[in-house]
């Protein structure tokens, strides 16, 4: 190899070219992107079957002509919104599901109303999850259910199944549940109780403002807003990045409020008091601990998750009695190992291969 | 070819700084005054925000105009009332086809609960 090929010369006419070429692009493609809304996101088609407040129960039409007998119910994360289960046609989390024959709920949220902020956790847990089962049981016919819960929706899972044990749960999986909240270390000292009045925060504001959530997300990791920014730049020419590049935006930004006296309640009973991991949590007066879970479960946690570190997260599956248990570690982060690119290969099809014999 | 490629190198030096900054503000991030700096700062921000939209609320009550949260509230509520008149006219049309519902209300036809895992060529279930 001669020197000049070696510093890439021969190909720099090419390369030139072909920079140039994108600089063109990225001067036409700049203009639609700021002009047009982006892809549609959550277009699975779906009925509402229940609604109450913040509440929201979805059943998605089935795509095959015969299901399994036991239905899903998916219980989102309460700071997002479900379309990240349901991004768009190939890219969905949901339509691999009802493809691969399964009969899919999801227990989504809105926003709560100002009126809403005397919402505590038993009415998450004792209320909320158990009127969705109730429908799902009604709506499918079928009296066991397994439960998938990603992020904090895992915990309010877990909680529900740790206070009903006696079913109807029949399968449970968690996607980057934490258990452990004093390893989420940035999180830990944000609320760090010698500094942090949440008394005070939520008497004056009622529910948790979405833009101090997302201040507090986007603070894990400070530079990678404009770093992103600069990378869409460079990569605006390429149409997949850019609708890559919305869909994730436009969910991480999509931030819900929460109502205050949950919110008061996830500070002191779980940052604070980290009683999830010390086996003490209660709702409603009702002991939560997860010796009580015996049914299967299957636990998957991000290699590189930097909302919810394995140290936060690896507990789970020591802590429970169940014999059928499983924690699988996938390549990728918080939210790439159930909605990005790589899911469909990773994440999904494991997924599958784990529920499919237990959905019988 | 990459090693020599200014612009792969211009990339390479973005995600190098983006995580060394990411891990050096993580770092300041753990300390007590951080922590103590930053709550009051959010509260006040908190507070004042809250205060602003009080005021803007009540600016809004007087001009007899909806704020942005009612009329989300509403554009919420009427996806809500559209997808529950699209399953009475669902549930409607089944009972007009056929004389009585054979299905719930959220799907026009249910298919069977008898589905099987799919089995490998040495016959175990995969």
């Amino acid at each position: 190899m001669s020197a000049l090929s070696s510093f890439g010369v021969e190909s720099m006419p090419e390369r030139i070219q072909s920079e140039v070429q994108r600089a063109i692009q990225r001067s036409i493609k700049g203009v639609e992107y700021v002009a047009s809304s982006g892809p549609i996101l959550g277009s699975t088609p779906k009925d509402i079957l229940s609604v109450r407040g913040t509440m929201r129960l979805y059943h998605y039409r089935p795509l095959t002509e015969e299901v399994y007998r036991v239905p899903i119910l998916i219980v989102m994360a309460t700071t997002n919104r479900g379309y990240i289960l349901d991004l768009i046609p190939g890219q969905s989390f949901i339509e691999f599901l009802l493809k691969r024959g399964y009969d899919v709920y999801m227990l989504d949220w809105t926003a709560p109303k100002p009126e809403e902020k005397s919402l505590r956790m038993e009415d998450y847990v004792l209320d909320f999850i158990p009127h969705c089962v109730r429908r799902v049981q009604e709506d499918s016919g079928e009296n066991e259910l397994s439960m998938i819960g990603y992020c904090f929706g895992g915990v309010l899972a877990l909680l529900y199944g740790s206070i009903f044990a006696d079913g109807p749960m029949k399968n449970l999986i968690c996607f980057t549940t934490p258990i452990d909240f004093r390893e989420l270390k940035l999180f830990a000292n944000f609320a760090d109780r010698r500094s942090f009045d949440v008394d005070r925060l939520i008497d004056s504001v009622g529910n948790m403002p979405p833009e101090l959530i997302f201040s507090s997300f986007e603070m894990l990791r400070p530079a990678s807003r404009v770093v992103g920014q600069v990378q869409l730049w460079d990569n605006i020419w390429n149409d997949e990045y850019v609708k890559s590049y919305r869909m994730f935006d436009r969910w991480a930004t999509d931030i819900l409020p929460l109502a205050g006296e949950y919110f008061r309640s996830i500070t002191k009973d779980l940052m604070w008091d980290n009683k999830l991991f010390n086996g003490t949590m209660s709702v409603g007066g009702r002991p939560a601990p997860l010796s009580n879970i015996k049914v299967p479960i299957l636990h998957a946690v991000a290699e590189h998750d930097h909302i919810v570190p394995y140290d936060a997260s690896k507990h789970l599956i020591g802590m429970v009695e169940s014999n059928d248990k499983e924690e699988v570690m996938l390549k990728g982060g918080h939210v790439s190992l159930i909605a990005g690119a790589n899911a469909t290969k990773r994440l999904w099809p494991k997924l599958d291969s784990w529920l499919c014999g237990r959905s019988t | 070819m990459a090693d020599t490629d200014p612009l792969a190198l211009w990339q390479k030096m973005i995600g190098e700084m983006e995580k060394n900054f990411n891990a050096l503000a993580n770092q300041a991030m753990t300390q007590p005054e951080f922590s103590k700096f930053m709550n009051q700062a959010s509260g006040l921000a908190a507070g004042s925000q809250k205060q602003l939209g009080d005021l803007i609320e009540k600016y809004l009550l007087v001009m007899n105009l909806p704020s942005r949260a009612q009329v989300i509230g509403m554009a919420e509520r009427l996806v809500t009332i559209e997808g529950q008149l699209n399953s009475v006219i669902e549930l409607l049309l089944q009972i007009k086809g056929s004389g009585a519902p054979q299905t719930s209300p959220s799907g026009p036809t249910r298919p069977l609960r008898t589905r099987r895992p799919p089995t490998s060529p040495s016959g175990e279930r995969t």
